[in-house]
């Protein structure tokens, strides 16, 4: 064991060096790939870092594999068609174009949820009028879906599956490689210039002390780094706070987006290539989605946004009161769960946009900005982003430019610049604004600016999530008293519990009907759902930087929104961390109602690579 | 012993165990429903295997080792990025089916072939490993016929333990009934070992282990040839998956002294 | 017409095991399925008379065998040789012999040598329609195929448990030595004994009435905030001792061996069951701390009684899987089961 410690650290020298694999590094490493070699198969650049060597491009992925992403996505796919113009959906498995959308507003059919008195009177005048408008099932169908939102001509994709076949052609084509189960921890930053990455340390405690079969992470040195590790990795977080957001630029809007893929019962007529999207239940602030694949398949989800306004943003719970909607369940009810998953969205868009290029690095995919926050769409603009910046890197290549921050904006920042990518991201630039104002006022706000093609918007002024979090008995005010919460407080922790189920159920949800297919509780869908893994020897990932915050926090929303219940109740207050259910979804991060000492844009928790998570390929 | 062994470790890809699996029935046999989108990993018990014999080859220099895998290509190089980090080895790959209803007769045949024809192969050096088990098939089969075909007479299944003496011999630990371990010597290679969970962890990724592996791995792949794979004059009635759903009595709130009482009056009959 | 062997090996003491003569049930009933097949007996071991003697009334139409003291030890090149020599003689198409970790060393190799197949995991033989036909697991016991074959000789592995051993007269049996020379080759290995873990620190007992499955549930938090490791194992080796129960663990108790977190010291592979582990039988199964479903639980398919111990009523390990779910901390129950068996 001392033998083991005593290993030095190990560098290791490649040209280019990629941080994580989802959809803007496949469009990157997609068209690079095509770029490296000549048409009979000889390489086109030579290796700096191997002489004599092609240019060594390596790529490492936090996921025990290429094809653990999660989204169910419906995308114009204008970029992938760019990248793959006779892509045939039936070669990538769950793929299926776009066949007819259906926008269904869903009235409260249980009683629970908090409406305001307007949305209340809406939901009366829709019941009143059921005759006369297209409602079925306690749900209003929108006759009209406005053009900005439309997928038509578009695909149906699983991300795993589309991850999975890029990443199965680009490791095919031999010019670059894919390393999976392989987390980044940092940059490696000297001076002003990105030079490469350190890798995670293996064979540690939780707290990241050596033990026995210490390794090390490597250090990765390239002359260029490129960074798409989304919305909460941590290579693009921690360029942020050593190079900062461009003035005026802040993160602080977010979501967290929960879905399941569901074998639907035989007899459940609905076409592949269907997509339903919902809003007005379980909350007025959840936006639910229904996707249908080939073969009795579909993909249903919700996303909870950072901009609801409750101490316990408890996704999980809520997509099951979502599934169970009458105008839902008739297609749910007898569906078997075949996997499940959640992931953070960055919902900042353009304003959030980093920098996207400087010295030896630039930014690609979600945690770039790339998101657009009025359609709805981020896969097609992550891979799009991907492959603006190749074409950029294969120009300097050519040129024998080096990557330095004057060569790279002008060859992927002005061409990002310039592409139909920040022309609609522009559009979208405060297109939901007014959500912070309430959803009716956020719904007409996406309205106007889309009508008016981002030149008119409703305004708000987004605050840090951590501003937003109201304590348990400010939200339940009127409904509970302050001594039964802490009652239900007291009763929870000490059994290890979250609070939300037991609020829930006091404020007149009920309880979910568990039929150990469908409707499993939140660990058996860990097991049965996600495969959730953690292999040993690894650091903590999710860190509570001033434990004495936790333990005066008087939310403790960490516990009440983490999606694997992996965040509980701990001693004296400090919440406890279990590496082995987190699912690497991010929600904590952003969610923390406890800003961090000297930096109000952040929180105090600290979420750092880690590895493991969800086992799943189809989500 | 002074060149080292060749160890040729045969590891197959199967399901990630976790995942929920359900036969289907297709005309040229069971498979398993979804079989392509499941995340694969290499066989438990083989990559156990090929653990131990990165691990003997280090220490004995001079050894090199060789990792046999059937599966469909496209699988089998998503994980081998994976699998590529952990040890140096040789890919051997062939492109085939890689289900558990396969028969062990033609795969072994496959083996056996795709070990005969490495360049180089020395059999007074040759140790085969593989899983005792897989978590497909699941047979704890194919090493024994794959041996065979090798004409290799010293064979050792379910082995947690590999001791090498002085003189070249081994000290063999096989699992045997009652949670025991039976204790052969043998006088040294050629042996064939399936091993059981062995007592090495699984090694950390290693990008330079991953690097120099993949100049190897890539070629393999490319060059895998198609191997016809099935079950030749099986014939499959029925594949179903066992339902043994029970009608659980759940008991809340009784105190503990009563569920204790409950739970001894069951055990001891009474 | 099938011709049909029932191969054996002796055990130490020279006797054969219940398995073998489960397996002997089982060729009996198939060699009276296919009205009249002749049944062979094949026995191997040092000295294989008496075995033989003690299934002389199961019908067979000869008693061969193989013995001497290069016989005694399970080594797969003389078990080898002996098998195929049997398989030879007795000219048989179909082959019914017994799980055994000794079988299942060599059987394989020997259908590879005489030019058959073989089937192991079998867990039930029927001669329906008048041709045999197997019910044998795959995927490690998740998923169960019937199935039939065209080629022989076929060599079926039976299962433990998987039938009544064969219950019939004792009695002289004429055994045809059957020679075989083992070449040297086949004596580079030896089998030098047994290891086993001391009485006292024993777990694994394939006999007992009782499986305790213990998940990893004891090693984590618990209510008080603190992980109490020690305690779960005291509790548990009391448990064991005092109820003569056999210890299981989940797949994810026996990874944490291996992590250096707070473990049960005597919890190794050999006690894992599931997916990845073993699938042992016995009559009643109580499982505390569990958490999992179907790849996990396969670990107590063969377990006929079954009662779980967990906090979460809705745990997937209890839940459709057992018989009785006690919702409670397993910790207190335990004690009080401790204390109970004490005063027994």
């Amino acid at each position: 064991m001392s033998d083991s410690i005593a290993l030095e650290r190990q560098t290791m020298e490649v040209d280019i060096v990629c941080v994580g694999f989802g959809p803007a590094m496949g469009g990157f490493l997609t068209t690079l790939s095509r770029g490296l070699v000549r048409e009979d198969g000889a390489p086109l650049h030579e290796s700096r870092s191997a002489p004599g060597l092609p240019l060594q491009v390596i790529c490492y992925e936090r996921a025990d594999d290429v094809a653990f992403g999660v989204s169910g996505v419906v995308t114009r796919a204008r970029g992938i068609r760019a990248t793959f113009p006779d892509l045939d959906p039936s070669e990538i498995p769950l793929a299926a174009s776009v066949a007819r959308e259906k926008l269904v507003y869903l009235l409260d059919p249980v009683g629970a949820s908090r409406r305001s008195a307007t949305l209340m009177l809406a939901d009366r005048l829709i019941r009143a009028c059921r005759r006369a408008l297209p409602t079925e099932d306690e749900a209003l169908v929108l006759p009209h879906i406005p053009s900005f939102l439309r997928k038509e001509g578009g695909l149906l994709l699983s991300l795993g599956q589309f991850t999975q076949w890029v990443g199965a052609k680009l490791m095919a084509s031999g010019a670059v490689q894919i390393w999976p189960g392989t987390p980044v921890a940092t940059p490696l930053i000297e001076e002003k210039r990105v030079v490469g990455v350190r890798l995670i340390d293996q064979g540690t405690d939780r707290h990241g002390n050596p033990e026995a079969g210490f390794m090390p992470g490597m250090d990765i040195r390239a002359a260029l780094t490129v960074v798409g590790d989304g919305p909460v990795g941590p290579i693009g977080r921690q360029l942020d706070e050593h190079f900062g957001l461009p003035e005026g630029y802040h993160q602080r809007e977010w979501a967290v987006g929960t879905k399941m893929v569901v074998d639907l019962r035989e007899d459940v007529e609905l076409e592949p290539g269907t997509v339903l999207h919902t809003f007005g239940y379980p909350e007025p602030e959840i936006f639910g989605f229904m996707y249908v694949y080939p073969d009795q398949v579909a993909s249903v989800g919700i996303f909870v946004p950072s901009w609801f306004e409750s101490p316990i943003r408890a996704s999980y719970r809520y997509l099951q009161h979502w599934m169970l909607h009458p105008y839902l369940w008739r297609y749910l009810q007898g569906g078997r769960l075949r996997s499940w998953g959640a992931k953070t969205l960055q919902e900042s868009g353009r304003r959030g946009e980093p920098h996207l290029a400087g010295d030896g690095y630039a930014r690609i995919g979600e945690g770039s900005g790339s998101t657009n926050v009025l359609t709805g769409s981020g896969v097609d603009e992550a891979w799009t982003t991907g492959t603006l910046l190749a074409e950029g890197v294969l120009g300097l290549l050519r040129e024998g430019q080096p990557f330095t921050k004057e060569h790279l904006e002008r060859a992927y920042v002005e061409r990002r610049r310039g592409s139909w990518l920040e022309a609609e991201s522009r559009v979208a630039g405060r297109a939901r604004d007014g959500f912070q104002r309430g959803v009716l006022t956020g719904l007409l706000g996406m309205a106007v600016a889309g009508l008016t093609r981002g030149k008119l918007a409703v305004p708000g002024d987004p605050t840090p999530p951590h501003a937003r979090v109201p304590s348990a008995e400010a939200y339940y005010r009127g409904k509970i008293s302050g001594e039964e919460i802490a009652r239900i407080r007291d009763e929870c922790a000490s059994r290890g519990l979250s609070l939300h189920d037991a609020l829930m159920e006091r404020c007149g949800w009920p309880a979910i009907p568990y039929d150990g297919k469908l409707l499993v509780s939140h660990q058996d869908a860990l097991l049965l759902g996600g495969k959730v893994q953690a292999p040993p020897g690894y650091a903590d990932h999710v860190v509570f930087l001033y434990p004495h915050l936790c333990e005066t926090c008087g939310t403790r929303i960490c516990i009440e929104t983490c999606s694997g219940q992996a965040i509980t109740p701990g001693e004296s207050g400090l919440p406890a961390f279990d590496r082995e259910k987190c699912v690497h979804c991010g929600a904590c991060l952003w969610s923390c109602s406890q800003p961090r000492p000297g930096d109000l844009e952040r929180t105090n928790i600290e979420f750092r690579a880690g590895t493991g998570g969800l086992h799943s390929a189809e989500n | 012993m002074t060149t080292g062994y060749q160890i040729v470790v045969c590891g197959g890809i199967v399901p990630d165990p976790l995942q929920t699996l359900d036969p289907v029935a297709n005309p040229a046999g069971p498979t398993i429903k979804n079989e392509m989108m499941l995340p694969a990993v290499l066989d438990p018990w083989a990559a156990h295997a090929l653990y131990e014999a990165a691990h003997l080859a280090k220490a004995t220099p001079g050894s090199k080792v060789w990792l046999v895998s059937l599966g469909p290509k496209a699988k089998l190089q998503q994980v081998m990025m994976t699998v590529a980090q952990k040890v140096p080895f040789e890919l051997v790959a062939l492109d085939g089916q890689a289900g558990g209803f396969t028969d062990t007769y033609e795969v072994a045949a496959l083996l056996a072939g795709a070990i005969q024809a490495i360049p180089g192969l020395d059999r007074s050096r040759l140790l085969v490993f593989g899983g005792w088990e897989s978590a497909s098939r699941g047979a704890g089969a194919t090493l024994q016929m794959v041996g065979e075909r090798l004409h290799v007479l010293d064979q050792f299944q379910g082995v947690d333990r590999l001791a090498i003496a002085a003189d070249g011999s081994f000290q063999i630990l096989e699992r045997i009934e009652g949670g025991r371990h039976q204790v052969s010597t043998c006088a040294g290679p050629p042996a064939v070992l399936g091993w059981a969970t062995g007592s090495l962890p699984e090694p950390p990724n290693n990008s330079q282990v991953g690097m120099a592996n993949m100049r190897t791995v890539m070629p393999a792949l490319h060059r895998a040839k198609p191997a016809k794979v099935g079950a030749e004059g099986v014939t499959f009635a029925r594949v179903s998956l066992p339902s043994q759903r029970r009608d659980t009595r759940i008991v809340k709130d009784l105190p503990v002294g009563e569920i204790a009482r409950e739970i001894v009056a069951w055990i001891t009959g009474a | 017409m099938e011709t049909l062997l029932f191969l054996a090996h002796v055990e130490s003491d020279g006797s054969l095991a219940t398995q073998a003569r489960e397996a002997l049930g089982a060729a009996r009933e198939m060699a009276d399925a296919l009205s009249g097949a002749p049944l062979h007996v094949g026995v191997v071991g040092r000295d294989v008379a008496a075995a033989a003697g003690s299934i002389a009334g199961c019908g067979a139409a000869r008693f061969l065998g193989v013995a001497g003291a290069d016989f005694s030890q399970p080594r797969y090149a003389s078990d080898a040789a002996a098998a195929e020599a049997l398989c030879k003689a007795a000219a048989a198409t179909v082959v019914i012999a017994p799980a055994t970790s000794r079988w299942c060393r060599v059987l394989p190799g020997v259908a590879q040598r005489v030019g058959g197949r073989v089937d192991t995991h079998v867990t039930g033989i029927s001669a329906d329609g008048g041709a045999p036909s197997v019910t044998r697991w795959y995927y490690r016991q998740r998923m169960e195929a019937t199935l039939t074959r065209a080629h022989r000789p076929w060599i079926i592995v039976l299962d433990p448990g998987c039938g009544a051993p064969w219950k019939g007269e004792a009695g002289a049996a004429t055994v045809e030595v059957v020679p075989v020379k083992l070449s040297e080759t086949c004596r580079r290995t030896t089998v030098t004994g047994v290891q086993a873990p001391p009485a006292d620190q024993q777990t694994i007992r394939p006999d007992a009435g009782l499986l305790f499955v213990a998940g990893a549930g004891w090693t984590k938090t618990q209510p008080d905030g603190k992980v109490h490791a020690a305690e779960a194992a005291e509790l548990i080796l009391e448990f064991l001792r005092k109820a003569q129960a056999s210890l299981g663990g989940s797949k994810s108790l026996v990874d944490l061996t291996g992590e250096g977190q707070a473990v049960l010291p005597f919890m190794t592979h050999l006690n894992q069951i599931g997916q990845t582990g073993a699938t042992p039988r016995h009559p009643k199964g109580l499982s505390a701390c569990c958490h999992g479903e179907e790849p996990h639980v396969v670990g107590w398919r063969f377990i006929s009684e079954r009662r779980a111990i967990n906090l979460d009523p809705n745990c997937g390990w209890a839940r459709g899987k057992a018989d009785v779910l006690y919702v409670a901390d397993a910790f207190a129950v335990l004690r009080r089961v401790n204390a109970l068996l004490g005063e027994k």
